[in-house]
């Protein structure tokens, strides 16, 4: 079991009211998967995944990833965790703009500390394989939104993870470039990574296998 | 990774150029600033390390009271030699009896040149341990000898070899050069030292020293020791401490007290208050280095603020590194790594700034300071004050930016918290309140200074000359010379007199006169003057009349300044007598036939002591000159210089400017003020700098909310007010806290001088205005910048 969730509730304090972000959820995701989460702005998606890419924290229920108790660990090891096994892309991309595209795609390798050499192998497989060895040494801001957010996917699957959180990865890109995207999250979940997006379109929703619909907190 | 890091730093530094040269100009401006305070700190606490044996070498001082009051000084008199030599000998490992620093003409064949040197004891050469370059170390061994520094043996022999050689002393008689030592470098004692002859020959040639080898009453020499290594220097100070009094009965009445004061001590502990040590220059080493900690801690600030006003642009930075795997000690460990980037950098220009610098601040300090490029300890040192800066400017903005949670700044959702500002604001009110106290501290320095130098000094020292008269030359000679120089039209009026217009060189005890109390023992300045002295300087007659030549009786005359008048408690003094109390062989009675306005002598701070000026005909230290005032001080001089040499071929003409003489008397003060103005004027520069990168950010970060307001209608002038406000009040709570601390300090420091200025509301007033006009200007260019923009530009942001 990669993921399981049981009974996770989140909230938060406002004007004395307890206003609950998450309410009791239930979910088991096994390796392999292409899961679709779905629901009105507010409902708490991307709450869940960011407490699902221990981003974020929750205040009641329990967190096993990969058999361990998430809610139980400290950030070391959290952090350790979810460096070598999760991935993350964004809606906004979030490259870091003073860096160039190669920079963006080692940074992750170097929080794993992994030796230089076997880096640029790394990062020039994984550059070969998104087709954009010839941009390595531009800087973000020099990408078009469809190339930025290709970087973005790479420097997600760079760390080689078996989990993949996006939220909302087409969001910022036009129809063509999203197609774009999302064939690409189908392949990779053809070759065995899971996958976890976030969306609003029914059309990118049906690229997964298992869709979950969120409203106000709860699954439903 | 480090890599990384230095990369990612460098592309920011280089983005974001306004921001680093604010930031790296401030720094590098605070570092260099603290870097020479640093190497003036050190110059002055390593005073005398030239002398290898500093640590066991003192001079012998003494205390003694005078109707209550202790003072005390280097003058002790010739039996305390043999009294410590027969009683205490196991205590010294050196004694050495001393004159005092006094000049004397050189002459080498054609050459006369005027020299300062002492008459010392024979083992004073192995005593300071001097580095000799020809000749023996024991060069004092033969009483017709001579020691010369290197620079007085060029000066006299070129490149002649001088050991032998014989030179001539005042043209009175000869000495042969035994030996040349090293020059003694400028921040020792003795730096001026020229020479070293033998205390014997001073003996031989002056038949008043000799006379006082008994005499406990005159206070007229100097003692040197090198104590035993086994021995403390209080521990001989305890043993020789009533050495006097038990040797003399008389000196009991005066609580004479013989110490010791350590080499170590000469330089910065000088200063005696009721004969217990009481500070002295080291007040000034603090002083600067408190200065110099201040300014770094100002740049410091500058670096913490603008680094964490620029968060939210890193925030997003941190958001990600966060959500790709990133520790925070790895983050914290990356913007230390950003600041240690910008502090080497800074250092490198601040280096360039004190190489560029260091002349200008030798001249201002009047130091000798070289840059320590081959002192490993100095790198070392440098090093550390790199680490430590780079600590203290990153370690908050290290703190505070990687403690973001990734999760508020990817949604976009991350604002700054209500108190997110708050250590800004502390850390711009310290500033502040640093650079007000800075500005107050200043002006009150300088109007001291001002106050002391605009007090009346009860004669005219514009146009007045001296020439120094102590070669054997000019015996006999005055009324000769005072008509020659009458005559040449340059002079309108000449004097001499036993000592410098600007100096007491003598003071007496031992008189009686009507209605002195019982037990007063009187101690006044005596000053030898000819009939003409009161005309030349402009002195003020008050009361009965100036000395005559008519007068025969005048030989035995004197006057009196006003304050001696009220210290001796005479009532109308005209016509009455000092008579000599002693009774075995009393010299004539002094008759006082007039009273002067008191005359500055001594420092400008201080009341002026009691004084008399007694008629002498001819035996002079010095003539004084009351030049034509309608011929250029320049012709003046060329003539008297004719006249001169015309009759002293041989010696050459010397002589100084009473104004300038006076204003030495200032130099030490104004140097502290003027190295006081430049610093402060630096830390405000530091502060402002700051302060205009700060509005830059807060008018950036707040363009949505200005172009808001402007759609609604604001005016410039209101943005402008919005802006400038916050700042205003900052500035404004760091006058209230500048004002009673700088208050209270300068209060303590203007202790220390008996004629000081009175602290007047307006300094801290023109301060406080002072501070808000520079904060108005320096924060006005952003505001107004910000409050120019076209609303639709700063709206589209979004």
């Amino acid at each position: 079991m990669l993921v399981q969730l049981d009974g996770i509730f989140k909230w938060v304090q406002q004007g004395g009211q307890q206003i609950f972000l998450l309410k009791d959820i239930n979910l088991e995701v096994e390796e392999g998967e292409f899961i679709s989460i779905m629901g009105p702005s507010g409902s708490g998606k991307s709450t869940l995944l960011n407490v699902m890419g221990m981003l974020d924290t929750f205040d009641e229920g329990t967190y096993n990833f990969l058999d361990e108790p998430v809610h139980n660990l400290k950030e070391k090891h959290r952090a350790n965790l979810y460096k070598q096994y999760i991935g993350f892309v964004f809606q906004a991309y979030h490259l870091i703009d003073e860096l160039t595209v190669y920079e963006n795609l080692e940074m992750p390798l170097l929080y794993k500390k992994i030796p230089s050499s076997e880096r640029k192998a790394i990062v020039a497989d994984m550059l070969d394989r998104f087709n954009i060895v010839g941009k390595k040494d531009l800087f973000p801001g020099q990408l078009s939104g469809g190339q930025q957010q290709l970087v973005g996917v790479a420097r997600a699957l760079v760390g080689k993870p078996k989990l993949i959180l996006a939220d909302e990865p087409t969001g910022n890109l036009n129809s063509k470039q999203g197609e774009e995207i999302m064939e690409l999250f189908k392949k990779l979940n053809e070759e065995g990574v899971t996958i976890i997006q976030v969306t609003h379109s029914e059309k990118n929703a049906a690229y997964g296998s298992r869709t979950i619909n969120l409203l106000d907190g709860r699954m439903v | 990774m480090f890599k990384n890091y230095l990369k990612i730093a460098w592309r920011n530094l280089k983005k974001n150029k306004g921001y680093t040269v604010i930031n790296v100009g401030g720094l590098a401006l605070g570092m260099a600033v603290t870097l020479i305070i640093g190497l003036w700190v050190e110059d002055e606490l390593t005073y005398n390390d030239y002398f290898s044996n500093h640590d066991h070498i003192a001079q012998v001082y003494q205390s003694q009271t005078f109707n209550g009051n202790v003072s005390t000084g280097q003058a002790i008199p010739r039996p305390l030699e043999m009294e410590l030599r027969e009683k205490y000998g196991d205590n010294f490992e050196h004694l050495i009896m001393s004159s005092w620093n006094i000049s004397r003409y050189l002459g080498y064949k054609e050459k006369s040149l005027s020299k300062n040197g002492n008459y010392m004891q024979r083992p004073a050469p192995e005593m300071l341990d001097l580095k000799i370059i020809k000749g023996e170390k024991d060069g004092l061994r033969e009483i017709n000898s001579v020691m010369l520094s290197a620079s007085s043996a060029q000066a006299l022999f070129g490149d002649e070899d001088p050991i032998g050689k014989s030179v001539e002393v005042n043209n009175q008689y000869d000495v042969a050069v035994s030996a040349v030592y090293e020059d003694i470098p400028a921040n020792n004692s003795f730096s001026d030292l020229d020479f070293i002859m033998p205390w014997d020959k001073l003996l031989a040639t002056q038949e008043w020293m000799r006379n006082a080898v008994d005499s406990w009453g005159n206070n007229s020499f100097q003692m040197f020791v090198q104590i035993d290594e086994n021995v403390t220097m209080e521990g001989v100070t305890k043993a020789i401490l009533n050495s006097k009094q038990e040797a003399n009965e008389n000196s009991v009445l005066f609580d004479a007290k013989i110490f010791l004061l350590p080499m170590n001590d000469w330089y910065l502990r000088s200063n005696f208050e009721n004969g217990k040590q009481y500070g002295g220059r080291i007040k000034y080493v603090w002083l600067f280095s408190i200065i110099g900690a201040f300014v770094l801690l100002l740049a410091c600030i500058n670096f913490m603020n603008l680094s964490t006003a620029r968060s939210e642009k890193r925030a997003k930075e941190v958001g990600i590194r966060k959500s790709i795997g990133s520790q925070r000690g790895q983050l914290i460990y990356q913007f230390l790594s950003e600041s240690f980037l910008v502090v080497l950098f800074a250092f490198f220009v601040a280096i360039v700034i004190v190489f560029f610098g260091l002349n200008g601040f030798n001249e201002l300090a009047s130091k000798k300071i070289e840059f320590p490029w081959s002192n490993g300890l100095f790198w070392l040192i440098s090093a550390l004050f790199i680490l430590t800066t780079a600590l203290l400017a990153g370690s908050y903005p290290a703190l505070y930016l990687s403690s973001f949670r990734p999760v508020d700044v990817l949604k976009g959702t991350f604002k700054a918290g209500k108190y997110a500002g708050l250590p800004r604001k502390i850390l711009v009110v310290i500033q502040f309140t640093v650079s007000v106290a800075f500005i107050i501290g200043t002006v009150i320095v300088m109007q001291q200074i001002n106050h002391a130098k605009n007090r009346p000094v009860g004669y005219d020292k514009e146009g007045l000359v001296q020439i120094p008269t102590m070669s054997q030359d000019f015996a006999g000679k005055y009324d000769l010379m005072r008509a020659e120089f009458l005559k040449s039209n340059a002079v309108v009026e000449m004097s001499a007199s036993s000592s410098p217009t600007t100096q007491i060189w003598s003071n007496r005890s031992g008189f009686i006169w009507d209605g002195k109390p019982e037990g007063f023992q009187e101690d006044l300045a005596w000053t030898e003057v000819t009939p003409e002295y009161v005309k030349s300087l402009n002195m003020k007659i008050i009361a009965g009349r100036d000395f005559s030549r008519e007068f025969a009786s005048d030989s035995s005359a004197v006057l009196l300044n006003e304050t001696a008048v009220k210290y001796l408690g005479i009532e109308d003094p005209v016509g009455k007598f000092l008579r000599d109390d002693n009774d075995e062989d009393p010299n004539p009675p002094l008759k006082i036939i007039g009273v002067v306005q008191d005359m500055i002598t001594q420092s400008p701070y201080e009341p002026v002591k009691q004084g008399v000026y007694v008629f002498a005909n001819d035996d002079s230290s010095y003539y004084n000159l009351r030049l034509n005032p309608e011929q250029s001080a320049s012709q003046n001089i060329a003539i008297i210089e004719g006249v001169f040499k015309e009759h002293f071929p041989d010696l050459p003409f010397q002589y100084d400017f009473i104004d300038d003489e006076y204003g030495e008397k200032f130099a030490s003060e104004e140097r502290i003020g003027t190295l006081a103005g430049i610093f402060t004027a630096l830390a405000i520069l530091i502060s402002c700098l700051g302060l205009f990168g700060l509005t830059s950010f807060v008018a950036e970060q707040r363009t949505k909310e200005i172009g808001v307001r402007k759609v609604l209608g604001a005016s410039t002038f209101n943005v402008w007010n919005m802006l400038s406000k916050d700042f205003l009040k900052l500035v404004t709570i760091s006058c209230f806290i500048a004002i009673p601390v700088s208050y209270y300090v300068m209060n303590g420091w203007l202790q220390d001088y008996p004629y000081r200025v009175i602290l007047e509301w307006w300094i801290f007033v023109l301060a406080v205005v002072g501070a808000l006009a520079i904060t108005i200007l320096t924060v006005s260019y952003q505001a107004i910048k910000a409050a120019n923009a076209n609303p639709v530009t700063s709206l589209r942001t979004e």
